[in-house]
């Protein structure tokens, strides 16, 4: 039996690594596997989604106030760009399935444009809040006023809670920001599967799991996305 | 160390049609919450307006992520113990909204039948006791972080 | 008792060629191994590090409590020494050290498998513990963090001027290694396990694995993400959890505690793992009721996360809120009852071999059942208010942790030495520290529980409003010497076993499990081939197996006598 040190193990003919005794088992270990790690990215996520819930049940005035500033257009087209880049990712998988190539490297790269995109859009959001003093900080309840304009103010009395508006960004930062991280890493991680399989390596070629696993991960994502939509930037006027 | 094998590995390869559709419901559905979110919908039954907008955006959030949850990510096709452990997660999450009882069972708790009573066993303060006057922060020795 | 296939003196002959131990001796074959095995002895030396930092800490507040105005530390210093201590020893030692060390080593072993599922995942799990722990003790160094393990905000956030930032950056790493410990062990129970292991032929000690698990994965995400937020409110001056800009701090509480009341049985089934593997092995006896055992296992992982808020029955959560939670609290206690009550049932009548390992065992049943009844008064929303951060709250968790599962922790490394070294220990010196930490243990902590009662809060280091609660610390102050006597001791009589030690064979308790199948130290690949498992969890047969075994402890003494081995075995 040859020892564990499972640096490069599988030279050999299979992707099967030592600790499994037949490529099925692996490759269900590995699913398992992923879809655990994807729990505790629910629950990673989760946590932020009830700060929000809780916040916003309280405050929806102010936050109803604050969410206004968001362009729902770019929202709208940022989530297609991710539905898009979902289907090009699992058209990359059935391609690793049927072990065509080049279909999959086309694939991951529509897939990393895609995520690309989104980033690029995603940054010229954050520079316009940026630009209207919108970033929650120390300044906040002094710079942000001017963003909020006439409708923020009733009878000369401002109506919106500055503290409570400040939440609202500190939330929207902090939550798309965080995603935007995963899709960072997401990005990271499909280069070096095409890397893989640009090299023809076996551990990605003889056998779909990989790229699969890849392709849960950025599907999670997008459905982090799915929900922080219409959370932040179609929230109904208090009525 | 295969006892508990394994549904083989005939993977299932879903056609590409199948996706296709997939992707097309998505995007309708996103155009959907948007175009939902422009009206402001009447109140049902006990839910005000703003709660019928919020609950169709979500409904519709969550069919989304049903269908890339199932055809995307494939669990309509593997194994109970992936099927499980999907689930595992979301349960976990609707144990951690739990927290929310606390927040709305405050407000019943009202202070004022608290109050000393002649009869009561156990009044929160008593009639003769002083009135202790509010802490005053530049007491205590700290410091907001510079 | 042979479950496997596997002839065990073919094995024994094995061992003298290869074993996981001397198979390489580069360090980097250590610092880039995949073999559990070889992770799991990192873990032991890391954590015990770790341990002993924090104990350092401890010994400084027990010096510092002797005197009524204190001794040697500034207020400011003491708040710093006992946050190290906490956050040493709850977040780099008790919710890893278990898990890592056994569950790493004996996972894969007990189930009869070659590895764990993801070997370079589990390496890399301790490169992340050794990351994190490195910045919390660089936080330490630097500053330091007088929070308090729970960083409670706002004062965390806000106002606290130390090293908080580093400290809970690194909390939040080495938060990651154990949530991919977690992914590991689920997965290899759910995948690896040999032919004929089916779900209730599994040793108790994989069901509580098992059940730590999902605890690690569920929660742990919890407090990372909460943790991070307070570290986006510190760096940027932000609203999440600060009450004077609109957030509500108890909600950081809520979500702190919806982590950490997991995190405590995080810490204690582990515990409960390995004392069920020793009652039922020193008692020679099927675990009574081995299904409840097992089920009750997973219903702490349920309950375990239905209970958060009997942490803050003062905290001005809604007292409808602290009802349910006391109830649910009281629930608790059910699954815990049952384990402990089946363990005395599988004692009863059983063939009881009071060896070191057992001794720990039976301490830990004496001392986690004092706890776990002081538990109830905690979790009773009423006497909790008079009790909430006093003196109480401290020996009760102190009973659980270091009662629970630091004796748990010896009674385990005892118990498997000879099966992670391949040689015997000094069984009677072995007895005596057993003894030595039972007795320093209940000195340090049974007089907290009363000086708690009487009212001694907790984290105050001057007490002279109260000259009389002396007594008490000093006694306390006296048994932390015996505790830590105790600790150290195993750290030399283990450790001089390595060299004088009398080879262990393959299974020198006459225990039952996969584990013992294979040889001390096992080889890499842990067993020849792949074992078979034909027989039943804790398969003894009590009536030859009496007989039989007075015949063999007699011959086993006789032959250990020749050998110099200089345990006694007089024990039936
Ligand atoms: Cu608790």
């Amino acid at each position: 039996m040859s020892a564990i040190t499972n640096t490069s193990d599988h030279g050999h003919d299979s992707a099967l690594h030592h600790q499994f005794e037949d490529i099925g088992q692996q490759n269900d270990s590995y699913i398992v596997g992923m879809w655990v790690f994807l729990s505790t990215e629910v629950m990673f996520f989760g946590a932020l989604f009830f700060i929000y819930t809780l916040y916003r049940w309280n405050y929806q005035l102010d936050f109803y106030i604050a969410h206004e500033h968001l362009d729902v257009k770019l929202g709208a087209i940022n989530t297609s760009v991710l539905l898009f880049s979902s289907f090009t990712m699992v058209m990359a998988v059935q391609s690793a399935q049927l072990k065509r190539r080049l279909h999959v490297i086309g694939y991951l790269l529509t897939t990393i444009v895609c995520a690309c995109t989104f980033l690029v859009i995603k940054y010229f959001e954050y520079s316009s809040k940026i630009a209207d003093h919108l970033y929650p900080g120390a300044g906040f309840a002094t710079d942000a006023h001017a963003a909020f304009g006439a409708h923020a103010f009733e009878a000369g009395k401002l109506a919106v809670n500055m503290n409570h508006a400040q939440l609202f960004y500190a939330l929207y930062f902090g939550m798309t920001g965080l995603h935007a991280v995963h899709i960072i890493a997401g990005i990271l991680v499909i280069l070096a599967l095409i890397r893989l399989w640009v090299i023809r390596a076996k551990s990605v070629t003889l056998d779909y799991i990989p790229t699969e696993m890849v392709g849960l991960y950025w599907h999670f994502v997008d459905l982090v996305w799915i929900f922080l939509f219409p959370l932040f930037y179609l929230m109904p006027k208090p009525h | 160390m295969a006892s508990q094998t394994s549904h083989s590995h005939e993977h299932h390869i879903v056609p590409t049609s199948t996706y296709l559709l997939t992707l097309i419901l998505l995007v309708l559905l996103m155009l959907a919450t948007v175009w939902a979110a422009s009206f402001n919908l009447p109140a049902i039954g006990p839910f005000s307006g703003t709660v019928v907008n919020q609950m169709v955006a979500l409904i519709i959030a969550t069919a989304k992520a049903l269908l890339v949850i199932m055809v995307f990510m494939g669990v309509r096709w593997s194994s109970t113990l992936a099927k499980l452990w999907v689930a595992s997660g979301f349960v976990t999450l609707i144990l951690l909204f739990g927290i929310l009882g606390d927040y709305t069972t405050r407000h019943y708790e009202h202070q004022h039948g608290w109050e000393a009573r002649p009869d009561g066993s156990l009044p929160r303060s008593t009639p003769d006791e002083e009135v202790v006057p509010p802490i005053n922060a530049n007491d205590l020795n700290v410091k907001i972080r510079q | 008792m042979s479950s496997t296939v596997i002839p065990s003196g073919e094995l024994g002959q094995q061992a003298e060629e290869s074993n996981y131990l001397n198979v390489k001796h580069t360090i980097a074959s250590w610092l880039l191994t995949g073999d559990h095995k070889r992770i799991a002895l990192l873990y032991l030396v890391s954590t015990s590090f770790f341990f002993f930092l924090g104990s350092i800490a401890a010994g400084l507040i027990r010096y510092e409590l002797t005197s009524p105005a204190g001794v040697v530390l500034e207020s400011e210093t003491y708040n710093k020494v006992f946050s190290s201590h906490g956050i040493l020893m709850v977040f780099t030692f008790l919710v890893v050290a278990i898990p890592a060390i056994f569950g790493n080593f004996l996972v894969p072993l007990m189930i009869g498998a070659r590895d764990l599922a993801f070997p370079r995942l589990n390496l890399a799990s301790w490169y992340m513990y050794m990351t994190g722990g490195t910045l919390i003790l660089a936080g330490m160094i630097f500053g330091g963090v007088d929070t308090g393990w729970t960083f409670y905000t706002p004062y965390s956030s806000m106002y606290s001027n130390g090293q908080v930032t580093m400290v809970i950056i690194g909390i939040f790493i080495a938060g990651f290694s154990t949530i991919t410990t977690g992914i590991n062990f689920v997965v290899t129970i759910h995948k690896m396990r040999a032919p004929g292991m089916t779900w209730f032929r599994l040793p108790l000690f994989i069901w509580a694995m098992y059940a730590t698990s999902l605890m690690m994965i569920l929660a742990t995400p919890v407090v990372a993400i909460t943790l991070l937020l307070v570290v986006y409110e510190r760096t940027f001056k932000l609203p999440v959890f600060s009450p004077e800009l609109g957030g509500d701090p108890v909600l950081f509480q809520h979500l702190f505690w919806f982590y950490s009341h997991p995190a405590v049985y995080i810490m204690i089934l582990p515990a409960f793992a390995i004392v069920s593997e020793l009652i039922a092995n020193f008692s020679r006896k099927r675990i009574f009721g081995y299904h409840f055992v097992a089920f009750s296992s997973l219903a702490i992982a349920g309950l375990g996360f239905l209970v958060w808020g009997h942490h803050m029955f003062v905290s001005s959560q809604s007292m409808y809120e602290s009802i349910v939670f006391s109830l649910i609290s009281y629930l608790v206690a059910v699954p815990s009852a049952i384990k402990i009550f089946n363990w005395m049932a599988t004692m009863y009548k059983g063939n009881i071999r009071l060896q070191s390992p057992m001794i720990y065992a039976i301490a830990f049943l004496m001392i986690f059942t004092v706890g776990g009844l002081t538990g109830l008064f905690l979790g009773a929303a009423g006497t909790d208010i008079h009790l909430t951060a006093t003196y109480f709250v401290v020996a009760h968790f102190h009973y659980v942790m270091v009662g629970g599962t630091m004796l748990a922790f010896l009674g385990g490394l005892h118990y498997w030495w000879p099966k992670i070294t391949g040689r015997m220990f000094s069984d009677g010196i072995a007895k005596v520290n057993a003894v030595i930490v039972f007795v320093g243990f209940n000195l340090t902590f049974f007089p907290q529980f009363i000086v708690g009662w009487l009212g001694m809060p907790r984290r105050y280091h001057y007490y002279y409003f109260a000259p009389e609660f002396q007594a008490y610390h000093i006694m306390s102050t006296l048994g932390a010497t015996v505790l830590g006597l105790g600790f150290i001791l195993p750290a030399f009589y283990l450790t001089m076993s390595l060299f004088t030690g009398p080879k262990a064979g393959p299974n020198p308790w006459g225990a039952h499990g996969l584990e013992w199948e294979t040889s001390s130290p096992p080889p890499t690949s842990n067993f020849t081939e792949t074992p078979i498992v034909m027989d039943e969890v804790y398969d003894f047969d009590p009536v030859s197996d009496h007989a039989k075994d007075l015949k063999d402890i007699e011959e086993r003494n006789r032959r250990r006598s020749e050998e110099g081995y200089c345990g006694s075995e007089d024990d039936n």
